[in-house]
C-alpha cells in the first residue's frame, strides 16, 4: 500500500502547485557613494576589503557602503593615522596590521624584537617579496648582538638614527615618515624598522623576489649582434641599458602609474641630448593617467599614445636592451615598465618601424638589401590577397597569357569564386597562427602537420581551393613574419582583410582607394609631436637612415624631426685615421706599400 | 581665421605639381594634339612661360600686401563687398573644378576599367577619399602629396620609358602643327591648364611668405611644365597626330601598348595606380580650397562643418554633363582653355587697382608676417 501511496503521491505532485522554495541567493553589495569614499586618501580608497554582514545584517534593507563599514570595524587610534607616524610602537603595529588586513592577509610579517636587550622594536616586510639571508645577517643580527654599540654614549634623541649610521649593515637604508610611502618600501620588498619612541620608519634594501635571468630574445631574434633580452625585472632593464650607455648623463626618472597595482615606470633619457620637451611630455603623460590599473607596459601604451584609433603603432616596443640604447642614444625616450620585458621608444616614425635592430650590425650594402626587402614584404603582407582578388576578378586582361591560363585552369575545378577561396584560406592561415601561439610546445608538432597536410594538399586535392591561392597566401604570411615589429605586422594583418574587401568590390580602384585612405590616416596621425611619416611626409633633413643605410661612418646626424639638443653624432670626418699618417715603430721601405 | 598649419617648400611644390600634372591621365593630351597637331608639345612650353608670366604678376599682388591671401587682398582692395564676391567666384569655380574633374575621372574609369560597376559606386568611394581629405585639412592634404608625389612621377616615367619601342621620332615632322598662329593662340589660352599655380595665393599663410610662393610657383610650373611636355612628345611619337587625337587618354592606351616579352605586358596596373591617387589629390585639393577660401571670405574658423554641403554641391555639378561628349565640350573646356580669364583676370586686374588707387599692405601686415 504504502508504495501505491507514493506513487499517487508522486502523481498529484506532479499536477498541483507548489510554493517555490526560497533559496537563498548570493549578491554583492552595490557601493553608492563613491565620491564620499574618493576622499580617503591612501590605500584604503585602493584596497577596499568588503566585509560581509552576518545574518543579523541582512535584515538591513540598504546594503551599508564598504566605505562606512570599514569605518565602523576600524580601530580607533590615539596618533597613527594616515598622516602622522606615531611615537607608539603598539599603535604603529597596529596601524600597519590594519592596513595589510594582518589577520585574514598572511602575507605580511610583523616581527618584534628587542633591540640590544633594551629598545622595543619591530621590523615588517612582505613574506616571500625579500631575501631573508639579508633580513638575518645583516638586520636582525646586527641588532640584536651589538649590545656594546649601544653602551657608547650617542646624543641622538632617537634611537633608530643611532641604529641607521652605526648597527644596520644593509647597503639602502632610508629614513621614511611619509604613511604612503612606507607602505609602498614594504610591498615593493623592503623591510621596515621601528624603534619605540621614533616617528619615523628605516626602510632597508632587502629585495629578494624570485626573477628570470638575462635571457635571449625570443621575438627580435637577429644573427649578428647581442642577444641579451630584457626580462621582467625593472632593475635589471635599467642596468642592462644603462650597461651599454656608460654615460653620466643618462637619467632615469621613476613614476608610479596605477592606483591599485601602483606600477613603477622608468623614463629613460639623456639629459642634453634628448629634447627636455620629449621627456616632460613622457612624464606628463605617464602622471596623467588616472587609472586603477596599468599592468604592463602593453596597457601604459595604450593609455599615452597620440592617436588610440589609429591601425598602425605610434609606439616602437622592443626586448633588446641594445635597440632600446641605441634609440636613446638618437634623442629619443625609453620607457620601461615593472614587471614587462620589453621596453616602448617614443617618438617612432613608420620609417624606424620597419628597421630591424640588425640592420646597424651590418654593412651598409646587406644592411639595405634586407631593409629593402623589407618594405617589399610589407607590401606584400598588406596588398597582396587584394591584388590578386582585384586582378582575377577585374582585371583579368593585366595578367600574362600564360599566367592567366595556370590560374584558370587552376581554378577549373573550384567551385567558390576568388573572394570565399581567399577569405577562407586568410582565415585558416590566421587559425594557424592563432592557434600556433596559444598550443602548448609539446603537440606544436601536430600543428605543422595540420597546417601543411589539411590546409595545402587536402585542400586543394578536394577542390575547395587553387593551388595558386595557397602560393599566395603563403607569400602573404611570410611577408607578415617578415616586418620586425609586431604591432605593425598586426596592422598588416588587419588591413589585409581590408583591401580584399576592396579589391572584391572595385578592383584596382578600390585597391587605389584604400592606399590613399590608409596614406592619409598614416601620414596624419603624431607620436608624441613627431609625425609618423616624418623623414619623407613632412620633409625633413636627408637622413642617411631611411630607405637606403648610409656606412656607419657617414650618419653624422640624429635624426632632424627629434630636434635633439645635439644634432650632431659624430665628427665630419669620423675616421680621423684616414686623415692621419700612419705612426710606424719600424723602418720602412716604400716597397713595402 | 581658418588654421591650415604649415609646410615647407618641398611639400608645397609636390602638392602643385600633382595638381597641375594630373591632367597627363585625362584628356588634355588629345585635345592638345587635336588643336595643334604635332606643335603640341612645345605648345604646352608656350602656355608654360605665359602662365609663369602672369604667376610673376600675381606674385606682385602678394608682395604688395604681404602676410595676406588672395581674399583678404581682394577684401582690402576692392572693398567688403566686392571682395566677397570675387572670393566666392573663386570658391563657386573650385566647386566646378572638382565636381568636373571627378566626372572626368568617373567617365574614364568606367570607359577604361569598370564598366560594370556602378557610377554612383565609383563615385562614393572617390568623394569618401576627398571629403575625409578635406576634413584632415591642407597639411594632411600636402603631407598625402609628398607621400605619393615620388611614385607618382616614377611610375609616369616608367610608362613614358617602356614604350620607347613604339617612339618614331619622324612623327613630330612636320614640326610646325597647324600653323604658328594657331599654336600661339592655343599656347596662350592653355595657360589655363596651369593655373592651378593660383592656389598657393590662398594658402599663402601656410607657405613661408611670398619669397616661397614664388619659388613653389615656378617650380610647380616647370615640373608640371616637362611631365606634360615628355609625355605629349611620347605620345606624337607612338601615335602619330591623327591616332593620338582619337584616344580618350593618350597615356592609358600607350601603357597598354608596352610589350616587352609574353610576360611584361599591359601595364596598365601601374598607371591605375598612380592615375587614381594623383586624381584624388587633385580633386581633394580644389575640393579643400573651395571650402577654404568660402571661410576665409566669410570669417568662419572651422572648415569641417561646411564639407558635406560642399561635398553635395561638387557631386551635383559632376551629374551636370550628360555624357563625356558634353563633359570635354563644356566643363573641359572651360577648365583648361579659358580659367585663365578668371584666374589670372581678376588678381592681376586686383594689381592694377591696388597700383592705380595706392593701395598697400600696411604695417599691420607686415607685423603679421613676423
Amino acid at each position: 500500500m504504502s508504495k501505491k501511496k507514493g506513487l499517487l503521491k508522486s502523481f498529484f505532485s506532479c499536477i498541483t502547485y507548489k510554493e517555490k522554495k526560497h533559496k537563498k541567493k548570493f549578491y554583492i553589495p552595490e557601493i553608492d557613494n563613491e565620491d564620499a569614499t574618493e576622499d580617503n586618501n591612501g590605500q584604503d580608497k585602493d584596497t577596499r576589503i568588503m566585509k560581509r554582514g552576518s545574518l543579523k545584517n541582512r535584515r538591513i534593507k540598504r546594503p551599508v557602503p564598504v566605505s562606512e563599514s570599514n569605518k565602523e570595524n576600524k580601530p580607533e587610534y590615539k596618533k597613527a593615522d594616515d598622516e602622522k607616524i606615531s611615537t607608539n610602537i603598539e599603535e604603529n603595529i597596529k596601524y600597519i596590521e590594519d592596513k595589510f588586513n594582518f589577520p585574514i592577509n598572511k602575507d605580511i610579517v610583523i616581527r618584534e624584537l628587542t633591540v640590544a636587550k633594551k629598545y622595543k622594536a619591530f621590523i615588517a616586510y612582505m613574506d616571500g617579496m625579500v631575501d631573508r639571508i639579508t633580513i638575518n645577517n645583516f638586520i636582525l643580527r646586527a641588532l640584536m648582538v651589538n649590545d656594546e654599540k649601544f653602551d657608547e654614549e650617542s646624543n641622538d634623541k632617537c634611537k633608530l638614527d643611532f641604529i641607521l649610521s652605526n648597527i644596520l649593515q644593509t647597503n639602502q637604508a632610508k629614513k621614511v615618515d611619509n604613511p604612503d610611502e612606507f607602505m609602498y618600501e614594504i610591498l615593493s620588498g623592503n623591510t621596515l624598522l621601528y624603534v619605540d619612541g621614533c616617528d619615523f620608519y628605516i626602510s632597508n634594501e632587502t629585495k629578494g623576489f624570485d626573477k628570470r635571468g638575462v635571457d635571449k630574445p625570443l621575438i627580435e631574434g637577429v644573427v649578428l649582434g647581442s642577444q641579451e633580452a630584457f626580462n621582467e625585472n625593472l632593475r635589471t632593464n635599467v642596468t642592462l641599458i644603462r650597461k651599454l650607455i656608460k654615460n653620466n648623463n643618462l637619467t632615469t626618472e621613476f613614476i608610479k602609474v596605477g592606483n591599485v597595482n601602483k606600477q613603477l615606470c622608468a623614463v629613460m633619457s639623456i639629459n642634453g641630448i634628448t629634447n627636455p620637451a620629449i621627456v616632460e611630455e613622457v612624464k606628463r603623460r605617464i602622471k596623467g593617467i588616472k587609472s586603477d590599473m596599468v599592468l604592463g607596459d602593453g596597457l601604459l601604451e595604450q593609455f599615452i599614445e597620440d592617436n588610440p584609433y589609429s591601425i598602425v603603432p605610434t609606439v616602437l616596443s622592443t626586448e633588446r636592451p641594445d635597440r632600446a640604447a641605441s634609440h636613446i642614444l638618437e634623442g629619443k625616450v625609453a620607457i620601461l615598465v615593472e614587471g614587462a620585458p620589453f621596453a616602448k621608444i617614443v617618438p617612432v616614425t613608420l620609417p624606424s618601424l620597419i628597421h630591424s635592430p640588425e640592420d646597424s650590425y651590418m654593412r651598409w650594402p646587406y644592411g639595405t638589401l634586407i631593409r629593402l626587402i623589407r618594405f617589399a614584404a610589407a607590401f606584400i603582407a598588406t596588398l597582396l590577397p587584394g591584388i590578386y582578388v582585384a586582378i582575377t576578378s577585374f582585371h583579368q586582361e593585366m595578367i600574362p597569357t600564360e599566367l592567366l591560363i595556370a590560374i584558370a585552369k587552376a581554378k577549373e575545378n573550384v567551385p567558390f569564386p576568388t573572394i570565399v577561396e581567399v577569405i577562407l584560406m586568410e582565415l585558416s592561415f590566421e587559425l594557424i597562427r592563432e592557434a600556433g601561439i596559444r598550443i602548448p610546445g609539446i603537440i606544436g608538432n601536430t600543428l605543422g602537420i595540420i597546417g601543411a597536410l589539411i590546409l595545402g594538399q587536402a585542400a586543394v586535392q578536394a577542390n575547395i581551393v587553387s593551388p595558386v591561392l595557397i602560393i599566395i597566401v603563403s607569400v602573404t604570411g611570410l611577408g607578415n613574419f617578415a616586418l620586425p615589429n609586431y604591432s605593425l605586422a598586426l596592422a598588416a594583418r588587419v588591413s589585409r582583410f581590408c583591401f580584399i574587401l576592396l579589391g572584391t568590390l572595385l578592383g584596382f580602384y578600390g585597391i587605389s582607394i584604400g592606399i590613399a585612405l590608409f596614406a592619409i590616416l598614416v601620414t596624419n596621425i603624431k607620436s608624441f609631436g613627431v609625425p609618423f611619416f616624418a623623414p619623407i611626409a613632412p620633409k625633413t633633413k636627408e637622413s642617411s637612415d631611411l630607405f637606403f643605410k648610409k656606412p656607419a661612418w657617414q650618419q653624422i646626424y640624429r635624426p632632424d624631426y627629434l630636434n635633439t639638443l645635439k644634432q650632431k653624432r659624430q665628427a665630419k670626418i669620423s675616421r680621423q685615421w684616414t686623415e692621419e699618417e700612419p705612426k710606424y715603430s719600424y723602418e720602412r721601405d716604400e716597397e713595402d706599400d | 581665421m581658418i588654421k591650415e598649419g604649415k609646410f615647407g617648400t618641398a611639400e608645397a611644390v609636390y602638392l602643385i605639381t600633382l595638381a597641375i600634372a594630373s591632367k597627363t591621365f585625362y584628356t588634355s593630351i588629345r585635345v592638345m594634339i587635336k588643336k595643334t597637331g604635332t606643335a603640341a608639345w612645345y605648345m604646352t612650353l608656350m602656355s608654360c612661360l605665359v602662365s609663369i608670366i602672369f604667376f610673376l604678376l600675381i606674385s606682385l599682388v602678394m608682395k604688395r600686401f604681404p602676410g595676406k591671401n588672395l581674399v583678404e587682398i581682394f577684401e582690402i582692395v576692392t572693398g567688403r563687398f566686392f571682395g566677397k564676391i570675387l572670393a566666392l567666384m573663386f570658391s563657386a569655380y573650385y566647386v566646378y573644378y572638382a565636381g568636373s574633374s571627378l566626372r572626368e575621372f568617373l567617365e574614364m574609369i568606367k570607359a577604361y576599367n569598370l564598366p560594370y560597376t556602378p557610377p554612383s559606386l565609383i563615385i562614393f568611394a572617390f568623394m569618401t577619399v576627398v571629403v575625409i581629405l578635406a576634413y584632415i585639412g591642407l597639411e594632411g592634404i600636402a603631407r598625402m602629396a609628398t607621400v605619393s608625389f615620388y611614385p607618382i612621377f616614377i611610375g609616369l616615367a616608367i610608362i613614358l620609358f617602356l614604350a620607347f619601342p613604339y617612339y618614331n621620332v619622324r612623327a613630330i615632322f612636320p614640326i610646325g602643327g597647324y600653323g604658328i598662329t594657331e599654336t600661339l593662340k592655343s599656347g596662350f589660352f592653355r595657360s589655363s591648364a596651369y593655373d592651378e599655380v593660383i592656389i598657393l595665393a590662398f594658402i599663402i599663410n601656410s607657405i613661408n611668405g611670398v619669397k616661397t610662393f614664388k619659388k613653389v610657383g615656378v617650380y610647380s610650373i616647370v615640373i608640371s611644365g616637362v611631365a606634360l611636355i615628355f609625355t605629349c612628345l611620347c605620345v606624337i611619337m607612338a601615335f602619330d597626330y591623327t591616332m593620338a587625337s582619337e584616344n580618350v587618354s593618350d597615356l592609358f592606351q600607350l601603357a597598354r601598348i608596352i610589350y616587352f616579352s609574353r610576360f611584361f605586358q599591359r601595364i596598365e596596373s601601374i598607371f591605375l595606380f598612380i592615375w587614381i591617387i594623383a586624381s584624388l589629390i587633385a580633386v581633394g585639393l580644389a575640393f579643400y580650397v573651395s571650402i577654404s577660401i568660402f571661410c576665409k571670405a566669410f570669417k568662419i574658423s572651422n572648415h569641417r562643418p561646411l564639407i558635406l554641403q560642399f561635398a553635395f554641391l561638387t557631386y551635383m555639378v559632376s551629374l551636370l554633363p550628360e555624357g563625356l561628349i558634353e563633359l570635354a565640350k563644356k566643363n573641359i573646356v572651360v577648365m583648361r582653355e579659358y580659367s585663365m580669364i578668371l584666374i589670372y583676370g581678376i588678381p592681376i586686374l586686383v594689381l592694377f587697382i591696388s597700383v592705380i588707387f595706392g593701395k598697400k599692405g600696411d604695417r599691420q601686415c607686415l607685423k603679421s608676417v613676423k
